[in-house]
C-alpha cells in the first residue's frame, strides 16, 4: 500500500511531475552521454596504446623505465629467445615479436634528416603496420634492405617508393655505420611528430647495420588486455627464478602519461555527474518540499488514524524513489538512444598533432546506465528526507489544522 | 464488536477525563483552552459536547482521541493513564481502539472508498482476506456497496461522510470521536449521517463522542455536555434519544 500511495500521490499533480522528470531526463541525459564519450576515449586511447606497443614489453629495465639509450641494453638473442619461449607458453597470448629501435640520419644527396628507426619482424602480423601503408608496400623478410617511410619524412626528403636512400647511424661499438636502403612503402602513423621521423626497417638489416645480434625489446600482445598485469607479475618472477637479467613492463607502465589523461576524463566525468546530482536534487527538493506542504493535512490524517511518525517517513521517501526509479529510468533510456543516435552520425575529428581523422563514438553499456539511474535515484531519495522529516516531525494536531 | 442490540458491558468506562486543563501560548499571552475538565464516557454512550466555537470542545476531543496533550489532568483510556504513554504507544491505542470522524471527511484522495476504510487495517497489519471481509461489511453498513471503486472526489459530502464513518469503524474501535461531523453537510444529508452514528451506535455497543455546535445534533444523544469558555458547565442525560 505504501508504495501504491507513493506512486500515486507522485502523478497527482501530473504537470508537476512531468517538469521534474523532465530536469532529471535531461540531466541523465547529459551524464549518460558524457560517461559514454568519457569512456570511448579512454577505452579508444587504451586499445591504440597496446595495439601500438603490446600488452607488456620485455627488456633490460633500464631501457625499458628510459634510463638508457636501446644500444646500452641489448637483449643477447638466445636470452630474448628464452623469454620468447616463456611468453608462448601463457594461454592467450596473440603474438610476441623482437624489436631494436635506433636514432640516426636518412637522405641522398640532396640532404639528410634525423630518423627514428625501428627495426622490426616483417613476418610478425601484429607490428607489420600494413594497415596503415598508405603508398608501395609492407616490409619484406627480415634481411632485406627495405625501409617504409613515415609519409611526411618521405614528403620531407621528396622520395616516393622505389627510390633510394641512405641510412647513417652509430654501431654498438660506436663507430658509424650507413648504407643504401630502397624505399618500398610510405605510413601514415597517426601522429604528424612521429611520422616526420619515422623508418620502419628488418630487423635483420637493423642488427647488421648496428653491428650486433642483440634485441633491444620483446613485445607481447594478448587477446585480454586485463591479463597484462597478472602475467607481468608471472614473467618477472620467473625471470628471476631462471636469473634473467630481465624486467617486464605492461603497457599503462611505459605510458605513464596515460594515467594522466585517465585522471583527467575521470574528473571531468566526477564533475558532471555531481552536477547532475546537484541539479537533480535542488529540482526534486523543491517539487516534493511544495507537494508535501500540500498535504500535511493528509498526514495529520494518517497519523491520527494510528500511523507512525516512521511510517508517514517512509512514505515520502518511497515518493522520492518513485521519482527516481521512473526518472533513472526515463533518463537511462533517453540517453542510450541519444548516443546511439549520435553513434550512427558517424562524426570524426582530428586529434591535435595528429594527421588522421578518427570516429567520434560514445559508449552505450551498463555503466553509462546504471550510473545515471543510480545517480537519479540517490539524488531523489536524498532530496525526500528533508521534506518528509519535515512532515513527519509535526504533531497530529498542528498537520490537522494546516489548511 | 459486539452486535446485537443490547450492550452487554454498559457501564465499562472507556474514557475519562481527570481535572483536563490546557493552556496555548499565544505571543506573550496565556489561553486557557480548557479548564480542569472531569468526564467520564462509558460503553455504549452516545454522547454530545455542545458548545459555541471557541468553547474548547475540539480541544477536548483532541485530547480523548489521544492526538494532543493536556496540560495539567489526565485522560484515561479504558481505565489506564495515558500521559505517561509514548508517541508509538498512543499510536497503537489510536490504530486500534479509536475511530476517528472529521469535520472535513479527511478521506486520502489518492485512494478508491475501499482503500480509504482499508487503510487503519493495515495499519493493525490485518490480513487480507479479513480487511476484504470487514472492509465490505463496512460499506454494506453505511449504505455504499458499489462505490468501492470510486474516488473521494466522485463523492457527494454525505457520502464522503459515511466513507470516513465506515473507516472510523473498520477497526472496530472501542469508541469513535466525530469532530462536526453534520458541519459540512445539508441538513438533510447531516440527519442522515446522525442516524446512521445512532444506529451504529446502538449496533455495535461502541462508544461515540459527537463535539459540534448544531443543535440538531444533540437530540441524538443519550447525554448532552455544554461546555463553555474551557468548562463543562452542564450535563444533561437522555433515556430514549432521537432526533430532535
Amino acid at each position: 500500500m505504501t508504495i501504491k500511495i507513493a506512486t500515486r500521490n507522485v502523478f497527482r499533480n501530473t504537470r508537476r511531475t512531468l517538469i521534474s522528470l523532465l530536469v532529471i531526463g535531461v540531466g541523465l541525459t547529459i551524464l549518460s552521454f558524457v560517461l559514454g564519450f568519457v569512456g570511448e576515449a579512454i577505452l579508444a586511447a587504451k586499445r591504440s596504446l597496446a595495439m601500438e606497443l603490446g600488452a607488456f614489453q620485455i627488456g633490460d629495465p633500464r631501457v625499458l623505465d628510459g634510463k638508457a639509450s636501446g644500444l646500452e641494453g641489448l637483449i643477447p638473442p638466445e636470452i630474448a629467445e628464452r623469454a620468447l619461449a616463456l611468453v608462448r607458453g601463457l594461454p592467450g597470448v596473440a603474438g610476441a615479436t623482437t624489436q631494436v629501435r635506433f636514432a640516426g640520419l636518412v637522405g641522398d644527396e640532396r640532404g639528410s634528416t634525423l630518423l627514428l628507426a625501428r627495426g622490426i619482424v616483417p613476418e610478425d602480423c601484429m607490428t607489420d603496420y600494413a594497415c596503415m601503408i598508405v603508398a608501395g608496400r609492407g616490409l619484406g623478410t627480415t634481411d632485406a634492405r627495405e625501409i617504409v617511410l613515415g609519409e611526411r619524412l618521405g614528403a620531407r626528403l621528396g622520395v616516393a617508393p622505389g627510390d633510394r636512400v641512405n641510412v647513417a647511424t652509430g654501431t654498438v661499438a660506436g663507430t658509424l655505420n650507413a648504407a643504401t636502403v630502397t624505399v618500398v612503402g610510405l605510413i601514415q602513423y597517426g601522429e604528424a611528430q612521429v611520422e616526420e621521423r619515422l623508418g620502419l626497417v628488418p630487423l635483420g638489416f637493423a642488427q647488421r647495420l648496428l653491428r650486433t645480434n642483440g634485441v633491444e625489446r620483446v613485445l607481447v600482445w594478448l587477446d585480454d588486455l586485463d591479463r597484462s598485469s597478472p602475467y607481468a607479475a608471472e614473467l618477472n618472477r620467473a625471470f628471476s627464478t631462471e636469473r634473467l637479467p630481465l624486467a617486464v613492463r605492461t603497457w599503462d607502465e611505459l605510458t605513464p602519461f596515460f594515467a594522466s589523461l585517465q585522471t583527467f576524463w575521470s574528473a571531468f566525468s566526477g564533475f558532471t555527474t555531481l552536477a547532475v546530482f546537484v541539479l537533480v536534487f535542488f529540482s526534486v527538493l523543491e517539487v516534493l518540499t511544495i507537494s508535501f506542504l500540500e498535504r500535511t493535512r493528509e498526514v495529520g490524517t494518517v497519523r491520527a488514524l494510528g500511523a507512525s511518525r516512521g511510517r508517514v517517513f517512509a512514505g515520502f521517501v518511497t515518493e522520492g524513489l518513485v521519482i527516481g526509479i521512473v526518472g533513472g529510468l526515463a533518463g537511462a533510456v533517453a540517453g542510450a538512444a541519444v548516443s546511439l543516435v549520435f553513434n550512427s552520425l558517424g562524426l570524426t575529428f582530428v586529434p591535435p598533432g595528429g594527421n588522421m581523422p578518427q570516429p567520434i563514438r560514445v559508449a552505450v553499456g551498463a555503466s553509462t546506465l546504471a550510473i545515471p539511474f543510480l545517480v537519479a535515484l540517490g539524488a531523489t531519495v536524498l532530496s525526500s528526507l528533508y521534506p518528509a522529516g519535515k512532515n513527519a516531525r509535526l504533531t497530529v494536531v498542528e498537520a490537522l489544522r494546516s489548511v | 464488536m459486539q452486535q446485537g442490540s443490547f450492550c452487554y458491558v454498559a457501564g465499562t468506562p472507556v474514557i475519562e477525563a481527570q481535572g483536563l486543563t490546557k493552556f496555548y501560548t499565544l505571543g506573550k499571552e496565556t489561553v486557557r483552552a480548557l479548564d480542569r475538565v472531569d468526564f467520564t464516557a462509558t460503553q455504549g454512550d452516545f454522547a454530545v459536547i455542545n458548545g459555541p466555537s471557541g468553547s474548547g470542545k475540539t480541544t477536548l476531543l483532541n485530547m480523548f482521541a489521544l492526538i494532543d496533550r493536556p496540560s495539567e489532568g489526565e485522560v484515561l483510556f479504558e481505565e489506564k493513564p495515558t500521559s505517561r504513554l509514548t508517541e508509538g504507544e498512543l499510536a497503537l491505542l489510536r490504530r486500534e481502539k479509536i475511530g476517528l470522524v472529521f469535520q472535513t471527511f479527511n478521506l486520502i484522495p489518492v485512494l478508491s472508498v475501499a482503500e480509504n476504510v482499508e487503510y487503519p487495517l493495515l495499519l493493525t497489519k490485518t490480513p487480507r482476506a479479513e480487511r476484504r471481509e470487514r472492509v465490505a461489511a463496512r460499506l454494506d453498513e453505511v449504505g455504499l456497496s458499489g462505490f468501492e471503486r470510486r474516488r473521494p472526489d466522485e463523492l457527494s459530502g454525505g457520502q464522503r461522510q459515511r466513507v470516513a464513518v465506515a473507516r472510523a469503524l473498520v477497526t472496530e474501535p472501542r469508541a469513535v470521536l466525530a469532530d462536526e461531523p453534520t458541519a459540512n453537510l445539508d441538513s438533510g444529508t447531516g440527519k442522515q449521517i446522525m442516524e446512521l452514528l445512532q444506529g451504529l451506535n446502538r449496533d455495535h455497543c461502541v462508544t461515540f463522542l459527537v463535539v459540534t455546535h448544531d443543535p440538531s445534533v444533540v437530540g441524538y444523544a443519550q447525554r448532552v455536555l455544554t461546555i463553555r469558555d474551557g468548562r463543562i458547565q452542564g450535563e444533561e442525560k437522555r433515556g430514549a434519544p432521537g432526533p430532535a
